[in-house]
């Protein structure tokens, strides 16, 4: 049985929402760095054994969560069961049971880009297949309650944005992208992903007044706009070439996952032969030099788990054995 | 149809999913099947009275009454008619959807091209519809605003307005007819990127061929033989509920043609299918 169904989730987060803007105003430069902690995870398949390890992982992340509300933002874009575009329902579920095992009341939400029919998307996907009673927990995020948010200190053209209520008013909201390349971004992981948090029933489909007002600024923005956040990224099967939607699978074989965004999508750069010193939005978010020194890696070393990500032509010159001038 | 009106909030407008706030699209999708259905006359008036007061001073509508800005909304909205929305706010709303172009063909991102030394690619001369101001054009806006104002022009008695809508229907048509993907249909409106072909959408394939109506043209056609291939396969009622309206608009409907099978998840997906079924039978209200 759910803790709380949809509705009762987006009617007693008021109280968080107000709490959520407030803390916007804080100027982003003046968030010191802390040690971030990086869990990477050898994961060879989508299998059962996921639900232990999302357990393990989270616990070795310290997360307190209990009585919280938790919100799951997987990536869902296009009808293509068989192409690695979406994150993998296993690995949504093994997430929403190890945080309601933790004692958070989890909701699993998102707002696709270019399709207007999120539910739809999410069936064909295998979420309606491999989360029991899935429409119970889900939100989309296009088309649910919506609130004004401005920017304390805004990157991007735009001086505030409506945002959905939902992402605004959890008490963690876990960015769980696939990994993949990004044929305007170079990488798109768990920074990349909120733009899902933007309505499409207000902004449309593309949400295109993000890309006028500056994708990678656009990112960075929502990165300080949304910052109870915690990333689990699905590596396990990711996309290289042209993605997000038409590139070609990519095994990597991880789950990362982390409470710092930033941190989390350095390391999957660097995870993907990319360098995330040439990735323009973590420029913007902070000083990558900085971001990097910050990683506490927990599980995998890196060169462990490193693989060759292909890349567009336009976009070599973020490749990690490029020398940086 | 009862369902339908069973997810009428109490302040008369209607949410996407049942239970949740009012918005501006379902709520004038509703009005149009509750309109193409002759249905019961309370819940219209209540809606009525919900869509009237969310009109905006600039003559659009905001998509829920928690946005200060009029956006894309406002071209299903005036596909309600004069004779629902009453003449002064039908002016103002058809007034408001002349004005809006794609960002990519304002004056000063042209002026932006001319500068920087680039021609204007030969897809962005024709001024679309976008979403929201200040953004660019896209299929689903431009294939709204071109049935609002379709409907605006078989309705328009003055010469020089006629003209004016006229003007905006051919150049929203070359519009469409430039962003096909190159399988014949139409994806959101970026047929390439980087070099790479894009596949198209059943959605925006079928509401780009209802805009389309009345056109024959060898890209239209092959548009069509797209559509009938996608409704055999359709993953969504809304995807199907727009090819079937857009083939019936070129009366290339199957015969055989499956009915409707997927589940309607929203709203505005119900009040779709009511508008396509009722198109079969009778008029089709994009089109009257």
């Amino acid at each position: 049985m759910p803790i709380c169904n949809r509705r009762e989730f987006l009617q007693g987060s008021a109280l968080g929402l107000s709490l959520t803007l407030a803390g916007c105003s804080k100027p982003p430069q003046a968030r010191a760095r802390a040690e971030a902690r990086i869990s990477v995870l050898r994961a060879g398949d989508y299998g059962q054994e996921l639900y232990g390890e999302m357990r393990r992982v989270l616990a070795e992340q310290r997360l307190q969560v209990r009585g919280k509300r938790v919100l799951l933002k997987p990536n869902l874009i296009e009808f293509e069961p068989d192409s690695p575009i979406h994150t993998h329902p296993l690995l949504v579920h093994a997430a929403f049971e190890a945080f309601r095992a933790l004692g958070a009341e989890v909701f699993i939400a998102e707002g696709p880009g270019h399709r207007r029919n999120t539910l739809d998307l999410a069936d064909a996907a295998g979420y309606f297949q491999t989360i029991p009673r899935f429409e119970d927990f889900f939100i989309d995020l296009n088309l649910d309650r919506v609130a004004q948010v401005r920017f304390a200190h805004p990157r991007s053209r735009l001086q505030s944005i409506y945002l959905a209520q939902a992402a605004l008013s959890c008490d963690l909201l876990v960015s769980m992208p696939k990994m993949k390349t990004h044929h305007w971004a170079g990488a798109t992981l768990s920074m990349k992903n909120l733009f899902g948090v933007v309505p499409g029933g207000v902004y449309g489909w593309p949400k295109n007044v993000l890309h006028w007002a500056g994708i990678n600024e656009c990112i960075v923005d929502l990165y300080h706009a949304l910052p109870k956040h915690f990333a689990i990224v699905d590596g396990i099967v990711g996309m290289e070439g042209n993605g997000p939607i038409q590139g070609r699978a990519k095994r990597a074989g991880v789950v990362v996952a982390g409470r710092d965004l930033a941190a989390v999508d350095a390391t999957c750069c660097q995870i993907m032969s990319i360098d995330p010193r040439r990735i323009e939005y973590l420029k913007l978010a902070g000083d990558v030099g900085e971001i990097l020194k910050s990683l506490r890696q927990i599980g995998e070393p890196i060169q462990n788990v490193r693989t060759r990500f292909e890349l567009l032509p336009v976009w070599q010159g973020i490749r990690l054995d490029n020398p940086v001038s | 149809m009862r369902t339908l009106i069973a997810c009428q909030n109490p302040d008369g407008g209607w949410p996407y999913h049942p239970g949740g706030p009012s918005w501006t699209e379902p709520a004038a999708y509703a009005l149009l099947a509750l309109s193409a259905n002759r249905s019961a006359a309370e819940p219209v008036e209540r809606a009525l009275g919900w869509l009237r007061s969310m009109q905006r001073p600039d003559g659009g509508w905001a998509p829920t009454p928690a946005v200060a800005q009029s956006t894309w909304v406002s071209a299903v909205v005036v596909l309600l008619g004069p004779a629902v929305l009453g003449e002064a706010p039908y002016r103002r709303a058809v007034a408001w959807l002349l004005d809006q172009t794609g960002e990519e063909t304002s004056f000063l991102t042209r002026l932006r091209t001319f500068i920087s030394g680039n021609q204007t690619p030969p897809e962005q001369r024709f001024p679309g519809w976008p979403w929201f101001p200040g953004a660019s054009a896209w299929v689903t806006p431009t294939a709204l605003s071109m049935l609002a104002l379709g409907k605006a022009f078989r309705l328009e008695p003055s010469a020089a307005m006629h003209r004016q809508l006229q003007g905006r229907l051919q150049t929203g048509a070359s519009f469409l007819l430039r962003h096909a993907c190159s399988d014949g249909g139409w994806n959101y409106g970026a047929p390439r990127a980087l070099g790479f072909e894009a596949r198209s959408y059943p959605e925006t394939t079928g509401i780009a061929l209802l805009a389309l109506h009345g056109i024959d043209s060898s890209e239209v056609r092959k548009a069509c033989a797209l559509a009938q291939v996608q409704l055999a396969a359709c993953h969504s009622s809304e995807a199907e509920s727009w090819l079937r309206l857009g083939l019936l608009a070129h009366r290339r409907l199957p015969a055989d043609a499956r009915a409707p099978t997927r589940p309607h998840r929203t709203v505005q997906n119900a009040a779709l299918a009511l508008l396509a079924s009722a198109a079969e039978h009778g008029p089709n209200i994009f089109l009257e």
